[in-house]
């Protein structure tokens, strides 16, 4: 019983719910406890000691089904071919006669034991499914069964024939059944190992090769490390509330023990929550990467409360609207197409952008922003502008710049990004998941 | 005692009982997760919408059981002061004056101010023992001879500096006060733990847990509560009822009915006697069930539909 406990949690650990050891002892506990005999309340246990959030709890349920539905030989229209006259022969092997016999709960069973047999919560790739196929089959003791065919089929007596057909269609059957479980096995155990190598590979791609089709996945992934950096960056925060002492509530406050100082009281510091502004480029000559960075944004503007949002082409417009507006999908469409929102998609000037910066939103950043541009500064041959982004560097608190270019590219042709460098903080190319992940944990580890 | 509990935990059916005749009515999930965590002495994490019953879940516990309720409000800034114990420090004053002749009695005969010192050391903990502390709901549920229910309300609103200190006391059901040394819970409280959900809480407490999701009942769930919540509302009033809020819940609202409101909406109907479900008494008393402006104008505007499918 155990062993089939053990199976569930591989099989939930690889459909993305975190279990720790303690919690499948709780679980085996849990399932000794209430026994056996009842599915939903065996579900509704197990799933009180394994599943700890909502998502987790439809991942169980939906794995849990699937888990324990009955192993093939059920299926309608699966009933082994049945040979009436083709009477079982002392001398064949087991297997043989159940096939004979019809026996179809003793077939289901001798599978399951070869599966554990062969370890098939092993079973990770794609390619491994014949192997495991011809593990089980030879652990259900198919080598018998040939043997079985082939001296029957030298043999000239009168009923061989008839057995032989049977057992041959037979084998036939079995393979199909054993083919059908190892599929359904694979998509247990394997489909979720296969996805977290996909989210590896993913990390390291460079955001303009993907397709269309990883965006999803790389929605979640960015999501997944947004809330981890917001997570750990506004635990930091908390820390250090207390503030210095607070010398004249002490002494109103201690009066009553005869002036002695017996209870400090502290100022309360305020809670320094994060301020952002970012500044992304969405001109074609960054389209690729800019839906990332857009989505990047969109994730950042779920979790942090103090964020706002500027895109820039021609000129700039502040898009921190949009966001809360729009589910994701529709809201990159708008930013990328910008229509409607004032801003002209023409030739990038980022001596434009930084004027309309200034001349409208200057005034907002404080020593408490940080400012985060997100374009490759490639200001065709224009007026770079340069000293507004000093003005900007000198009030914010940081000025970070993420180039989708790698550096030796800085500078060259109508690159102005060596000139902008003086007034970043931090400038750093910024090309897949793995690049944005290495700058969250800079701010991160800055504050 | 002990065995009284046994008993009571002796079977899950025997628990759904239990809490209905406390006035609770739980589904299969809840009598299940109450059933384990009886037996495997392990903290409740109930999450779900707000409304669903997440602290009346532990109230019936707690007059299930037969034993005192502590109930410790979460908060940003909670700490240790004000959840575990505290010294009394004016009363530790007030003795120390009270006591200075006595000290001055004590100090006779003492030769230099080692020799005194030495003589003062052999009572300092006088003022650093159990009757100078104030304990706070954590140490109560702990000091409770006949064990308690202890719920951490919302859980979720408390710093994670906090959460991490809770972990020793949801583990081991001990907490070490420095002057005094470890406490070891007398008997092991029943601990429920609510969160709604507006951070996720950490790895390291859900391990420590069971976690229970409470989910908005289904109708007949949910008709079975407003029953036993709300006695002598009639049968047919109480079907219709509750499919019109079922409705609500399929709508895009702002703030969605919770059970207590279905309860509340009930008793309302009840004193105003009212037989059937028509959509004027509905326009009357939406407020009840509805808190923003903006969803009682959406409700109003298919309010005639919504009732008759109900009334039907």
């Amino acid at each position: 019983m155990e062993q089939v406990l053990c199976d569930l949690v591989v099989a939930l650990r690889g459909s993305g719910v975190r279990i720790s050891p303690s919690e499948t002892m709780d679980a085996l506990a849990a399932a000794s406890l209430v026994g056996f005999q009842e599915r939903g309340v065996l579900r509704d246990a197990l799933s009180v000691a394994l599943a700890k959030s909502r998502t987790e709890k439809e991942i169980f349920t939906d794995c849990f089904d699937r888990f324990f539905s009955p192993d093939g030989f059920s299926t309608p229209g699966a009933t082994p071919p049945l040979a009436a006259d083709a009477a079982p022969n002392e001398t064949d092997s087991p297997l043989s006669q159940m096939l004979l016999e019809g026996d179809r709960a003793g077939l289901s069973m001798a599978m399951r034991e070869a599966a554990d047999q062969a370890d098939i919560a092993g079973i990770t790739f794609f390619t491994q499914k014949r192997l495991y196929i011809q593990r089980i089959l030879r652990g259900m003791g198919v080598d018998g069964l040939d043997r079985d065919i082939l001296r029957l089929s030298r043999e000239d007596q009168e009923t061989s024939p008839q057995t032989v057909g049977a057992l041959k269609i037979g084998r036939e059957f079995l393979f199909e059944q054993v083919r059908d479980f190892v599929e359904r096995q694979y998509a247990l155990y394997a489909a979720s190992a296969q996805e977290a190598i996909m989210d590896r590979y993913l990390r390291h791609m460079k955001l303009s090769n993907l397709e269309q089709r990883d965006y999803e996945r790389m929605h979640r992934i960015i999501q997944r490390m947004v809330k981890s950096f917001n997570d750990t960056h506004s635990r930091r925060k908390k820390g250090a509330r207390r503030g210095l002492l607070d010398l004249k509530k002490t002494l109103r406050e201690n009066l009553a023990y005869q002036g002695l100082i017996f209870e400090p009281r502290w100022r309360a510091r305020k809670i320094d929550r994060p301020d952002m502004a970012v500044l992304c480029d969405v001109s074609r000559s960054v389209e690729a990467v800019s839906r990332f960075m857009l989505l990047f944004l969109y994730s950042l503007n779920e979790e942090l409360a103090k964020i706002r949002s500027f895109i820039f082409c021609s000129n700039m417009a502040e898009v921190s609207y949009i966001f809360d507006a729009y589910p994701v999908d529709e809201a990159l469409m708008r930013l990328q197409r910008g229509t409607g929102l004032g801003v002209d998609l023409g030739r990038t000037d980022y001596g434009q952008a930084f004027r309309d910066f200034k001349e409208k939103w200057l005034e907002k950043i404080g020593r408490r922003t940080t400012v985060l541009i997100l374009g490759d500064a490639r200001n065709n041959y224009g007026a770079p502008e340069t000293g507004i982004l000093g003005l900007i560097h000198k009030r914010a608190r940081r000025v970070i710049w993420l180039n989708p270019e790698s550096p030796p590219f800085w500078g060259t042709g109508d690159s102005e990004m060596r000139r902008y460098l003086p007034f970043c903080t931090l400038a750093r190319e910024c090309s897949s998941v793995h690049h944005l992940e290495r700058v969250v944990g800079f701010l991160v580890r800055q504050g | 005692m002990g065995l009284d509990n046994q008993r009571k935990f002796g079977a899950i059916q025997e628990v759904r009982r239990g809490f209905q005749d406390v006035g609770y009515v739980c589904s299969t999930q809840i009598a299940t997760t109450l059933y384990l965590a009886h037996h495997l002495q392990k903290p409740i994490l109930v999450e779900g919408p707000a409304g669903v019953g997440k602290t009346e879940l532990a109230k019936a516990a707690a007059a299930y059981l037969d034993r005192p309720l502590i109930r410790l409000q979460c908060y940003e800034g909670l700490d240790e002061s004000k959840a575990l114990y505290e010294w009394k420090y004016g009363k530790q004053l007030l003795y120390t004056q009270i006591l200075k002749d006595k000290l001055a009695d004590l100090l006779e005969g003492t030769e230099g101010l080692a020799d005194a010192l030495a003589r003062v050391h052999q009572y300092d903990d006088i003022f650093f023992s159990e009757r100078f502390l104030a304990p706070r709901p954590l140490l109560l549920a702990l000091q409770e001879k006949e064990g308690a229910v202890l719920l951490v309300d919302e859980v979720d609103r408390s710093d994670p500096e906090f959460e991490a200190f809770l972990l020793e006391v949801l583990s081991d059901f001990q907490v070490s006060v420095p002057e005094l040394g470890t406490i070891h819970a007398v008997s092991r409280p029943y601990v429920f733990l609510t969160s709604n959900n507006t951070r996720e809480m950490s790895e390291a407490l859900k391990r420590r847990c069971l976690h229970l999701y409470i989910p908005f009942p289904d109708a007949r769930l949910e008709r079975e509560i407003v029953r036993v919540r709300a006695p002598g509302v009639p049968e047919r009033l109480r079907a219709q009822l509750v499919g019109f809020v079922q409705q609500l819940r399929g709508l895009d609202l702002k703030k969605v009915p919770s059970v207590s409101e279905t309860i509340d909406w009930a008793r309302v109907l009840m004193i105003l006697n009212a037989r059937d479900l028509g959509p004027d008494v509905i326009r009357d008393t939406l407020n009840i069930l509805l808190k923003f402006e903006a969803d009682i104008e959406m409700v109003e505007g298919r309010l005639g539909e919504m009732a008759q499918k109900v009334v039907r």
